[in-house]
């Protein structure tokens, strides 16, 4: 056992024993979220409430370190990772829904609630809670706020920032406040700068938030999901196409590729057939006349494009087995290659195949299998490079491909991120899409919100040194290639 | 400025009855950088100025020496449609972008009054929702890139053009409902919504506004898939009625549901019975007209009155009413949004202190709901009696940091915002 730092004697004065964490030992769990990067915190520390939050902000103040605050540590941007080392502040333990009103369609909770817990205490009361991402049995509604998450079911009813109305926000001098309107409603009538979509999506580095107000929706009442089978992505695309201009809005609009089918269907028995090149999902809700005319109206349009076969539920069970390739394929990877490196590109939809066309050659070009899979209706493409860390060099090749990836995305108009983060993987990548000045006002910013320097450094912004990990380093090297600007 | 288009100052750019010394009407965004640049550096106030539907919201500006007029900008930058996101610059009208994108079957969820006028980047500005915001949300929602000038002149963007982006901060929201004091907007990008292939607004009798109001708040209480539930006072009836809506003779609840025709006419049955009003439902012969005529009643303060704004959380829209009723006599209801906690009323201004203190006690007896009341529209003399905000909250400190962040010299509508920003 070695001996507490006097910070650590502090961090336990103000918290409590049991809630912090310092043994080099204990500390090994918190290095890593699901990305490649990693980070060494020194202590972790689990306040319970909202003035635990401000005194452990005041005590890292007072020693100038780092802070990093984290979630349920699923992001996949290295956004919870401490990359200079200091604090971590771990949410977990504030785990309560403090009210649920049902007649104003709203909730509050504490940021440690999983996104799964609020989805289902809402549908007790016939409400849902819509952003769906797909760790959402795991991850928090803190982590969702701080990355503003998404999920297949945004394509109708938007991310996190169209659903969080106001937030409790403890900024990075300790002090705490609301933003937004804690007893708002649906209207946002609180008169003032929508604070609260800074916030949002802001991967907490503007402060931490410690109550969140959401907006709940109805349920549906009627739900169909229909599953398309096609001989080429190209096929599979152009029924997405005709899907969405025939003013129809699904829920969702899903699509995995042929690698994703060879993951998936020995450890799942989707019954995919795997020579098939493309999987699509469409899932449409509502009132059951809608669901029936809207459901009858999609599965004439995916027959359209000529599938090998089109399958098609309302019930429950059903449709959760036809989700099952879809919500299983991260998972299912793993039968392929030990480590995967997932990609979250956004591009105009129109873009999207030709998109796709450069992810198979650049893989191809570096000798990296790829698995697609990707929310086809609003142009998010999330590519899965499967490789084995163990084998020398494997992880720069991958990093690179990613590069050139999303660099392409860039090219077509597109961005770096669509829900994952910048967080620390991604920051040297901004400037291709942000001029200098866009960057200067995103940091004038953060710094209305308070002291910056410590405060969950390194992420999103391209910077510094003392924050270099694998990831961060390697697009040092990309951008080398391509230079640092594309279409600003 | 000698690029600038300098433009005769009239009335038309006339805020709170002061009028500048100097008017400009830019047409390109490097043009209004370089006004920005220079009045910020000689450390002029300038006013950015859309449609002029709103010009009215807002304290009086502390100082106002230049009226920037954006609406010369007006093009369509960029729009594929099988896209679902469209490009524009921030001066044009709003009919204008819907008719353009109406032409493919989409257009961008919102509602503002005077669409006709009323710009895209004053739409932003302005950050509202409009009548159906429950169902449609606000401009914050549809948003998805932006550019403006700085005060400083710089030119930045934020967001993109891809419906799903999380790539830097979110610096479209900061400009949704910054009311033109962090920058003026110069373009904006829309994600976009396919037209639905039915739209029907239905108009139900009601003996009175309060009639109106409760029937609307039993159809919010039981009926979803509706996008609009609005209960309409008789005189905001006849003033729609005018302005070419169909149906309204007298008070009443106006319905609107949107998507496939089979299911709108089984939502709007169901509306109809959990209305509990015996009055026949009257169909609109075009949904859009009037529905934009009820919206335009947002704007329809007459002449001696002033116009207040009361936003509560839905469940509570009755108890403020009747909160109202009590506290407020002389307020006339005109218009009321039950799924969103909407509500318009005009009171007539007596005298500026009395009136003022009127405003205080009708804030004071809905403040236990957490409702807010705006003064949208008031006399010169009314406004020196009275913050038309109200409370911003404790997020006020914040803001200031962010004001003092972006426009350190107050160059963009100094004092006409919340707190004095």
């Amino acid at each position: 056992m070695s001996a507490p730092s006097p910070i650590v004697r502090d961090l336990i004065d103000a918290i409590g024993e049991e809630a912090v964490v310092w043994q080099p030992e204990d500390l090994l769990v918190y290095e890593y979220d699901a990305t490649i990067d990693r980070g060494n915190p020194d202590a972790i520390a689990l306040p319970a409430n909202t003035a635990d939050v401000a005194a452990l902000l005041k005590i890292a103040n007072k020693y100038g370190v780092p802070v990093t605050p984290r979630g349920a540590g699923t992001g996949l941007s290295g956004g919870a990772l401490a990359a200079r080392g200091g604090v971590v502040i771990g949410m977990n333990r504030m785990r309560r829904i403090l009210d649920l009103d049902p007649a104003n369609r709203t909730a509050l909770v504490q940021p440690g609630v999983v996104n799964l817990d609020l989805g289902a205490e809402a549908n007790r009361h016939g409400l849902a809670y819509a952003p769906d991402p797909s760790s959402q049995r795991a991850c928090t509604i803190g982590g969702n706020v701080a990355e503003n998450a998404g999920g297949p079911h945004t394509l109708a009813w938007g991310t996190t920032t169209n659903h969080v109305l106001a937030l409790e926000l403890v900024t990075p001098d300790g002090k705490v406040q609301w933003i937004g309107d804690p007893r708002g409603g649906v209207g946002r009538d609180q008169p003032g700068y929508d604070l609260v979509g800074c916030v949002v999506g802001s991967e907490g580095t503007v402060g931490i938030v410690t109550q969140v107000l959401v907006r709940l929706v109805p349920m549906p009442t009627a739900v169909r999901t229909m599953l398309a089978i096609y001989d080429s992505v190209r096929q599979a695309s152009s029924a997405v196409s005709a899907v969405v201009a025939s003013g129809v809005v699904p829920a969702a609009l899903e699509m995995i590729d042929k690698m994703t089918i060879a993951a998936v269907e020995p450890v799942l028995g989707t019954g995919f057939p795997l020579d098939a090149e493309a999987v699509l999902l469409v899932e449409v809700e509502g009132p059951p006349s809608q669901v029936e005319s809207e459901g009858r109206a999609v599965e004439s349009i995916l027959r359209r494009f000529e599938p090998r076969e089109v399958r098609s539920a309302t019930d429950p069970e059903e449709r959760e087995a036809l989700w099952a390739g879809r919500k299983g394929a991260i998972g299912a990877l793993g039968q392929i290659m030990p480590n995967y490196y997932l990609l979250d590109g956004v591009v105009p939809r129109t873009k999207l195949p030709d998109v796709l066309d450069t992810v198979y050659d650049v893989a191809e070009r570096y000798g990296l299998p790829v698995a697609n899979m990707f929310h086809a209706g609003d142009g998010n493409l999330h590519p899965c490079l499967l490789f084995d860390e163990r084998e020398p060099g494997a992880t720069e090749r991958v990093l690179d491909a990613g590069g050139e990836i999303m660099r392409a995305c860039v090219d077509a108009g597109g961005a770096i991120t669509g829900e994952h983060g910048v967080g620390l993987e991604k920051r040297d990548y901004l400037p291709w899409i942000f001029t200098e000045d866009d960057i200067e006002s995103m940091q004038a910013l953060r710094g209305a919100f308070g002291p910056t320097e410590n405060f969950n450094p390194c992420k999103i912004f391209p910077a510094g040194h003392g924050c270099g990990e694998a990831a961060s380093g390697h697009a040092q090297q990309t951008i080398a290639r391509f230079g640092d600007k594309a279409y600003v | 400025m000698q690029d600038l288009h300098r433009t005769v100052v009239d009335e038309r750019y006339g805020i709170d009855g002061k009028a500048p010394a100097e008017a400009f009407a830019a047409e390109s965004p490097e043009q209004v950088s370089e006004l920005l640049r220079t009045a910020t550096a000689e450390g002029r106030a300038v006013s950015p100025i859309g449609g002029r539907t709103m010009l009215g919201l807002g304290m009086p500006p502390e100082r106002y020496d230049v009226a920037l007029d954006l609406g010369g900008m007006a093009d369509l930058v960029d729009y594929e449609p099988e896209d679902f996101t469209v490009t524009a610059q921030a001066g044009m009208p709003l009919a204008r972008l819907q008719q353009a994108l109406a032409q493919h079957g989409q257009f961008v969820p919102l509602d503002a009054p005077e669409f006709e006028r009323a710009t895209l980047g004053g739409i932003v500005a302005v950050g509202r929702g409009g009548l159906r915001r429950a169902e449609l949300g606000s401009p914050r929602d549809w948003l998805i890139g932006l550019r403006v000038a700085r005060a400083d002149g710089t030119q930045i963007r934020g967001g993109g053009r891809v419906v799903k982006n999380v790539s830097g901060y979110d610096l479209p929201k900061l400009y949704c409902g910054s009311l033109g004091t962090l920058g003026a907007i110069v373009e904006v990008s829309f994600k976009l919504r396919p037209l639905p292939s039915a739209d029907r607004v239905v108009a139900l009798a009601a003996d009175s506004f309060e009639a109106a109001l409760a029937a609307a708040a039993a159809v919010s209480r039981s009926v979803d898939g509706l996008n609009g539930i609005v209960a309409v006072s008789a005189e905001a009836a006849a003033f729609a009625s005018q302005r070419g809506a169909d149906g309204l003779a007298s008070a009443a609840l106006v319905l609107r549901a949107s998507g496939l025709e089979a299911s709108v006419d089984e939502t709007v049955a169901r509306a109809v019975s959990a209305s509990g009003l015996a009055a026949a439902p009257i169909d609109a012969a075009s949904a859009v007209e009037t529905w934009q005529a009820i919206a335009d009643t947002e704007l329809s303060t007459a002449e001696g009155d002033c116009r207040l704004r009361l936003g509560v959380r839905p469940a509570s829209l009755a108890e403020a009413g009747t909160a109202l009723a009590t506290s407020l006599p002389r307020a006339r209801p005109l218009l009321a949004a039950a799924d969103s906690g909407l509500l318009l009323l005009d009171l007539p201004e007596g005298d500026a202190a009395d009136t003022a203190s009127e405003i205080v006690d009708l804030r004071d007896a809905v403040a236990h709901l957490g409702a807010h009341v705006t003064v949208e529209t008031a006399s010169p003399a009314l406004k020196a009696e009275i913050d038309i905000w109200g409370d911003p909250g404790p997020g006020i400190r914040l803001m200031r940091n962010v004001k003092e962040a972006f426009d350190p010299n107050r160059t963009l509508n100094p004092g006409r915002y919340v707190g004095g920003i």
